[in-house]
């Protein structure tokens, strides 16, 4: 999909966010950085429509996104967020399930439910009750239920708003990598805030966000350096790993690496 | 997944007989006892007679089984109502009676009989008898909405904010209930006594098939909304995203809750405890899948009802105690040792 965003802003108490104005084309994966309380989850979650503009427009596909039915919405842009309390002890199964709630075409139900386990590494956790997961465990079965919602959709949108920051940096990269998956197998497009530059550095777009407003996009590569100093306020160096990637990692202030 | 389907049904079928089956036991058992006793001959009776019953038949036609019917579908409905309220408040401690819903019916007829003389500006007997049933359910309404608007607006979230919201709104109820009392003469001060008192000792037929055909046309309803209660248990914003409605499916649920127990209340006065335990224990033995949790809720909750009531109206005959002693004195212990034992499952 064709996403669109036209001086958006918002209001949220006496705190004024954007004008935003930046689109995302079909397939597109980019990556949201800033400080914390920046703004990078008010951006999702505008796009996301949990909250009302103040002013400007988001279009998706040429079309006011208000003008859609939740449902509409649902077939093509998924959500991943925040690690989430649910009110009751539901089973695994369910919860993934319930990514199909709106899918006008029932069948197959559960071979999908399976596969997007699968894909998702929550296979093991089927049959077993969300609330008694880990946080890393309950990251990966609502990224089952978001593949699950966008499993027969193609060129739509997956919002993920930093799922990995309380994760374990080995299973931060496997849930990065599905989704890379996923979304490249469908052509969906990515729209993630993150923590890490260097998983940001494996997309193909930032947005850097300060004090509310978008200050730079960019193309992700190691180009960006000198911006990422300036947003966070740190020193970073240019190094390459073995298989010859851009890494970027942090000076210590002293001058010596940590 | 494919075998552990077959053997899920299998387990499904279960337990819907299982409760069927206690239910139809339960029902023997509670029309059998009481006041008049009721002999085998006297159930052959109800099928021959032609021209009017007598003697224990005329108690069993006219009393007793309406009674009993009262107590199943009264049952059902404060359970469906509690279960629903706990979906839609997405907090196991929600209840009609806790949150003030059932104060705001009783309130609601109580300023009704007192302000508008008993409803007599209403021509007709036959019209009057609907009079506390809409304003009941004017009054459950009314605090649903509030309610509704504090889980929302001003405490989004919160489990205290809406206990509190709950307390403060049985108060200001109870407030307004004791004013009109006050304010209310003889006849008026009967008849609005008579009726929080209520019990299910008034048990007529047309209130059987009322509430029979609003528990019918509500679970029609209800049905269709399983598996969007399902998606909020995730949250508003994630049923959101899914693409459930939630303001339309948070409307219809007030609705419902407002008519079931709004309905409950008119005829029966204020029963405590079902709306909450009959969810609660579905729960705690069968999981919270709402595809479960809401029908099993009625059977339990008229189950619970119909044991109450037996008990209320047998262990000091010819004396009536209030059934609501009763539904507290059989769940809470039950209750208790059931989170005892499952307390792992609540969360």
């Amino acid at each position: 999909m064709q996403l669109q965003i036209d001086h958006a802003s918002l209001q949220l108490g006496n705190k004024l966010f954007g004008p935003f104005n930046f689109s995302i084309k079909a397939g597109e994966r980019i990556a949201i950085l800033g400080k914390s309380g920046a703004g990078k989850s008010t951006i999702v979650r505008l796009i996301a429509r949990e909250h009302q503009l103040k002013s400007g427009s988001i279009l998706i596909n040429g079309t006011s996104m208000n003008q859609y039915s939740s449902a509409q919405l649902s077939r093509i842009r998924g959500v991943l967020p925040q690690n989430t309390q649910i009110a009751f002890g539901l089973m695994t199964d369910l919860v993934i399930e319930l990514g199909r709630v709106t899918a006008p075409n029932k069948v197959n139900q559960e071979t999908i439910v399976m596969q997007a386990a699968q894909m998702a590494c929550a296979e093991h956790l089927l049959g077993r009750t969300f609330n008694t997961l880990s946080g890393g465990e309950q990251a990966r079965v609502h990224l089952a239920r978001v593949f699950a919602q966008l499993w027969d959709a193609n060129d739509g949108l997956i919002l993920v708003d930093e799922p990995v920051a309380a994760l374990d940096p080995g299973l931060q990269y496997q849930l990065l990598s599905t989704i890379d998956r996923f979304a490249k197998e469908r052509n969906h497009a990515v729209l993630a805030v993150l923590h890490d530059i260097n998983h940001a550095l494996d997309f193909e777009r930032l947005l850097l966000v300060e004090q509310g407003r978008i200050i730079q996009d960019c193309p992700a590569d190691h180009g960006a350096l000198v911006d990422l100093e300036r947003l966070y306020g740190i020193q970073l160096e240019h190094l390459r790993d073995s298989q010859g990637r851009s890494v970027l990692i942090q000076v210590h202030p002293s001058g010596i690496y940590p | 997944m494919r075998q552990t389907a077959s053997h899920f049904d299998y387990s499904t079928w279960i337990t819907r007989l299982g409760i069927f089956f206690i239910g139809l036991f339960v029902f023997l058992i509670a029309v059998n006892f009481g006041a008049v006793d009721i002999q085998s001959a006297d159930w052959l009776h109800l099928f021959s007679q032609q021209n009017g019953y007598e003697g224990a038949s005329y108690v069993l036609w006219t009393i007793r089984i309406p009674r009993v019917l009262l107590a199943i579908t009264v049952g059902a409905a404060l359970g469906i109502a509690g279960a629903l309220a706990q979906s839609l408040f997405r907090n196991p401690l929600a209840d009609p009676g806790l949150l003030g819903v059932s104060a705001g019916a009783s309130c609601s007829v109580a300023i009704g009989i007192v302000m508008l003389d008993g409803f007599r500006f209403i021509p007709t007997e036959e019209l009057r008898v609907w009079a506390i049933p809409f304003f009941a359910f004017l009054g459950a309404i009314a605090v649903c909405f509030c309610l509704d608007y504090v889980a929302r607006v001003v405490s989004p979230g919160s489990i205290a904010g809406l206990l509190l919201t709950g307390i403060a709104l049985n108060a200001f109820a109870g407030a307004v209930i004791g004013l009109c009392t006050y304010l209310a003469n003889d006849e008026q001060l009967r008849s609005f006594t008579f009726w929080t008192l209520g019990s299910l000792a008034s048990a007529r037929w047309l209130m059987v098939g009322v509430l029979i055909g609003a528990l019918v046309i509500g679970w029609a309803w209800i049905r269709t909304l399983l598996q969007d209660l399902n998606a909020l248990t995730l949250g508003e914003n994630i049923a959101n995203h899914l693409g459930v409605d939630v303001l339309r499916l948070r409307t219809k649920v007030i609705v419902l809750v407002a008519t079931l127990s709004g309905l409950a209340v008119a005829w029966c006065g204020m029963i405590g405890f079902i709306g909450l335990m009959a969810p609660n224990l579905v729960r705690i033995c069968l999981g919270s899948d709402q595809k479960r949790v809401i029908p099993y809720s009625a059977g339990v909750g008229a189950i619970l009802l119909v044991i109450a009531d037996t008990i209320a109206r047998t262990i000091a005959i010819p004396a009536e105690l209030p059934v609501s002693i009763f539904t507290a004195l059989l769940g809470g212990p039950l209750f208790l040792i059931l989170l005892r034992q499952y307390r792992s499952r609540l969360n």
